[in-house]
């Protein structure tokens, strides 16, 4: 693909809001498992006993988007609102959430990953319609069980009008949204675009986690939000716009499990070609990637399909990190997520969550992948620029 | 930058099941809104629905896919997505592999999955959740399944862009072949009726109590659908290399968000004149050729008024004929403009528009030529379909005759 300008990041996470924030936590890194589990604050957790949940904590929404609006937003898109505002003003798009030009709203717009978002509404509405009346349920609070319904929020609230893309493939979302980014700027239909993934912890979620032992296995449910602002190049130029990193390629592919009755799948075929397809996108040689920002997430059979593939491609000495030992698992925005630690490390932030002792001197380009529950697995390569 | 046909389509609809009974039925005018059984929608006043009650999942799936244990949703894709393979003369691998992908919209996706999920946490508390059945929910698996059906193995993506789901899907599928991400992409969209969105469209005050009467000035506004769309679209290349019968070419696509309101359309339908200019410029074409335009025609006041003064602003004085199929099939939501972009597909080969029905009183503020009541025929080179959803998106896209519109790589555009 042709490269495309990283100029921003926007993002709410477990370990920062902003980027200078989630940057400060990546200069001292603290892992996850060494935290003191927090009470969780996005859903009532009493009933489940020693609940971990990697929220985005004191998360205070009015302080970014004012206090009006914001009583029928659920969680998923306040994260989102937020990163999208803070993203756009991180890469000077916009100045006091006013665009600047040459950015306007026509040529500015979202492509937004999220895989299981609408869960908190649609439970909710659930819930009321069987234990009091369907005819009960709130219209204002019915738009948020749609899918894309945060990430039009988004546009509503940031004024992006270029077009607003939702994208869903589990765990490999946030990366294929950079696949769908680079097609719109290809065909020129925005200048620039707000491009990652967002996902909300709710108690349906971490109850499914839960009830399938992923929590017990050694997954750490996360939630968050993270766009990178992503630019044509003679965009970025043209406005004198600072540079974090450029993306430079996609890969993605499904492999279908032996048996025909099975649905989950970690699959290394599947791994090792979105690689090698990445790497040609990129028109780079695996020994160009200096560094791997994994989705290992501590689920032990998808990490060793993971690893095994990473190695397959790269080789053994092949350096790897994992994100999520900072900010758990994050679902549909894991991808966006693993793509802002990259960002800081491509600025010369000292590379953490090594699974070795093999941390190359300096950073100059990334490999970020990603294994979706089913078959699937996309990769992303990030460069200095 | 390569031409992108339509090599076969496979419909799952209310009125018929595969292209030629769906559309039989559109242009005779039928109606498959008929009292909702697979839940009672009495208490909530309205009983009226679009819903499919002839497909049969065993008909469709294979057993290892039954056993699989399939929400409904996924099931009726595998439906359409047999027909359109069956339509497109592809049988067995002759597909398969890492150059075909699937993009495939929806708004919620395996709904039942979810509600059956729901009900078991609600009455029983979380450990009355049955653990296989966890893994079968997520908009995620209707590619999943799908990809497997068909040996695809490059991008699985679902475009939950909500109503405007299959043009989303079939408008990117289009572009990663263009650019030469995929050779083949199965693309289209599915939803089901499911009683979570038919109380929340009653809530919203947005359902009409018995029939949807697009831009009559008596609407009462939308009646819900369900059904599954699914297209073959090929590169030029490979169409030819496999000899197959080209039914369309798909041209230009607009997207844009009005960024207005979650619900409601722009009140001076900014969005979707800006979605319908883009569809008619990135097709390389000018307004006065197109002849048909399939309406996205909820039959509610607030879409009906704003997608007539996008006909007047993109077509001024002439009065391009349109229709909405919603009137017959109600709006399928994720699934409605994949379903509505075959219809326009069936409306190239046989140069019949389909009509509006249940047309009685023409809406003074609708200045629209809508086909009333009895399907027209017509010229039929280039028709649009346009499509708008929550989250103010708006998505429109060209379909053509083959060999109308010129070649993309030949498209020169101010924006680009």
């Amino acid at each position: 693909m042709e490269p495309r300008v990283v100029t921003g990041l926007g993002i709410c996470s477990a370990i920062g809001i902003g980027r200078e924030a989630f940057f400060r936590a990546l200069e001292s890194p603290v892992l996850l498992r060494d935290k003191a589990i927090q009470p969780v604050e996005s859903f009532d957790a009493s009933k489940y006993e020693g609940a971990a949940v990697a929220e985005v904590h004191d998360f205070d929404p009015a302080k970014y988007l004012g206090d009006k609006g914001l009583r029928t937003l659920d969680r998923l898109t306040k994260l989102l609102v937020v990163a999208t505002r803070i993203g756009a003003m991180d890469a000077g798009l916009k100045k006091d959430n006013v665009f600047v030009p040459p950015a306007s709203p026509d040529r500015v717009g979202v492509v937004c990953s999220n895989a299981y978002g609408s869960l908190e509404a649609i439970t909710e509405l659930d819930r009321v319609a069987k234990l009091e009346d369907a005819r009960y349920i709130n219209p204002a609070k019915f738009p948020n069980t749609v899918a894309n319904s945060a990430s039009g929020y988004a546009s509503i609230w940031e004024e992006m009008r270029a077009l607003n893309v939702a994208v869903s493939d589990g765990n490999c979302g946030a990366l294929d949204a950079v696949a769908c980014a680079d097609v719109h700027f290809a065909s020129g239909r925005a200048d620039a675009l707000l491009v990652g993934g967002a996902e909300a912890a709710s108690e349906a979620l971490f109850v499914a986690f839960h009830r399938l032992g992923m929590l017990e296995a050694g997954a750490a449910l996360g939630e968050g939000a993270a766009l990178l602002a992503l630019e044509r190049k003679e965009f970025a130029e043209k406005r004198g716009a600072r540079a974090l990193a450029e993306v430079v390629g996609f890969g993605t592919a499904f492999e279908a499990p032996e048996s025909d009755t099975q649905m989950i799948y970690a699959s290394t075929e599947a791994m090792t070609r979105a690689i090698h397809s990445c790497l040609e996108d990129a028109a780079m040689k695996p020994s160009e990637i200096d560094l791997v920002a994994s989705g290992l997430s501590g689920l032990k059979p998808f990490d060793t399909v993971e690893l095994a593939a990473i190695r397959r491609v790269l080789g053994e000495d092949a350096c790897i990190a994992m994100p999520k030992a900072l900010v758990g698992e994050t679902l549909g925005a894991g991808g966006a997520m693993a793509m802002a630690c990259a960002l800081g490390w491509l600025q010369g932030i000292a590379p953490a969550t090594i699974i070795a002792d093999n941390a190359p001197a300096k950073v100059k380009t990334v490999l970020v992948t990603t294994m979706g529950y089913y078959g699937n697995a996309s990769a992303v390569i990030l460069r200095a620029s | 930058m390569r031409r992108v046909y339509i090599t076969g389509v496979g419909v799952v609809s209310s009125i018929g099941l595969g292209r030629r009974a769906f559309f039989d039925a559109l242009a005779k005018g039928q109606s498959g809104i008929t009292p909702v059984e697979s839940f009672d929608p009495t208490p909530l006043g309205r009983l009226n629905a679009g819903e499919v009650k002839e497909f049969r999942a065993k008909d469709h799936l294979t057993q290892a896919e039954l056993r699989r244990g399939i929400g409904r949703c996924s099931a009726m894709s595998l439906g359409a997505l047999r027909m359109a393979l069956a339509d497109a003369g592809i049988e067995g691998d002759a597909v398969s592999g890492p150059r075909t992908s699937v993009v495939v919209g929806t708004t919620m996706g395996e709904a039942d999955v979810i509600a059956d999920l729901d009900s078991q946490w609600i009455s029983g508390g979380h450990r009355a959740m049955r653990k296989a059945m966890l893994p079968k929910y997520g908009s995620t698996l209707l590619p999943i399944h799908l990809a497997r059906a068909v040996g695809a193995q490059g991008m699985v993506l679902t475009m939950p862009a909500a109503c405007a789901a299959g043009n989303y899907a079939i408008g990117f599928a289009t572009d990663m072949i263009r650019t030469g991400r995929a050779d083949v992409v199965i693309a289209g969209a599915a939803e089901i009726l499911q009683e979570l969105q038919f109380s929340g469209f009653v809530r919203l005050a947005a359902m009409a109590p018995q029939r949807c009467q697009p831009f009559d000035l008596n609407r009462q506004g939308l009646i819900l659908g369900e059904g599954a769309g699914l297209m073959v679209l090929e590169s030029e290349e490979h169409a030819a290399r496999r000899g197959a019968n080209v039914q369309a070419e798909v041209g230009g696509y607009g997207l844009t968000c009005d960024g207005y309101h979650i619900t409601r359309p722009h009140p001076e339908a900014e969005g979707s004149i800006a979605a319908m200019r883009a569809a008619i410029e990135y097709s390389g074409i000018t307004p006065d050729m197109v002849d048909f335009v399939n309406a996205h025609g909820t039959g509610t006041r607030a879409n009906d008024q704003a997608e007539a003064k996008a006909m007047r602003d993109i077509f001024g004085d002439r009065r391009v004929p349109i229709s909405s199929v919603k009137s017959m099939i109600g709006h399928c939501m994720g699934a409605a403009s994949a379903l509505e972009a075959i219809s326009c597909v069936m409306t190239l080969e046989t140069g019949v528009y389909p009509p509006t029905i249940a047309f009685e009183t023409p809406d003074p503020e609708c200045d629209v030529d809508v086909v009333k009541n009895v399907a027209r025929a017509g010229k039929a080179d280039v028709v649009l379909n346009n499509s708008a959803a929550f989250g103010g998106y708006n998505a429109v896209a060209c379909f053509a005759k083959p060999g109308v519109l010129p070649h993309p790589s030949q498209i020169k555009r101010a924006a680009a």
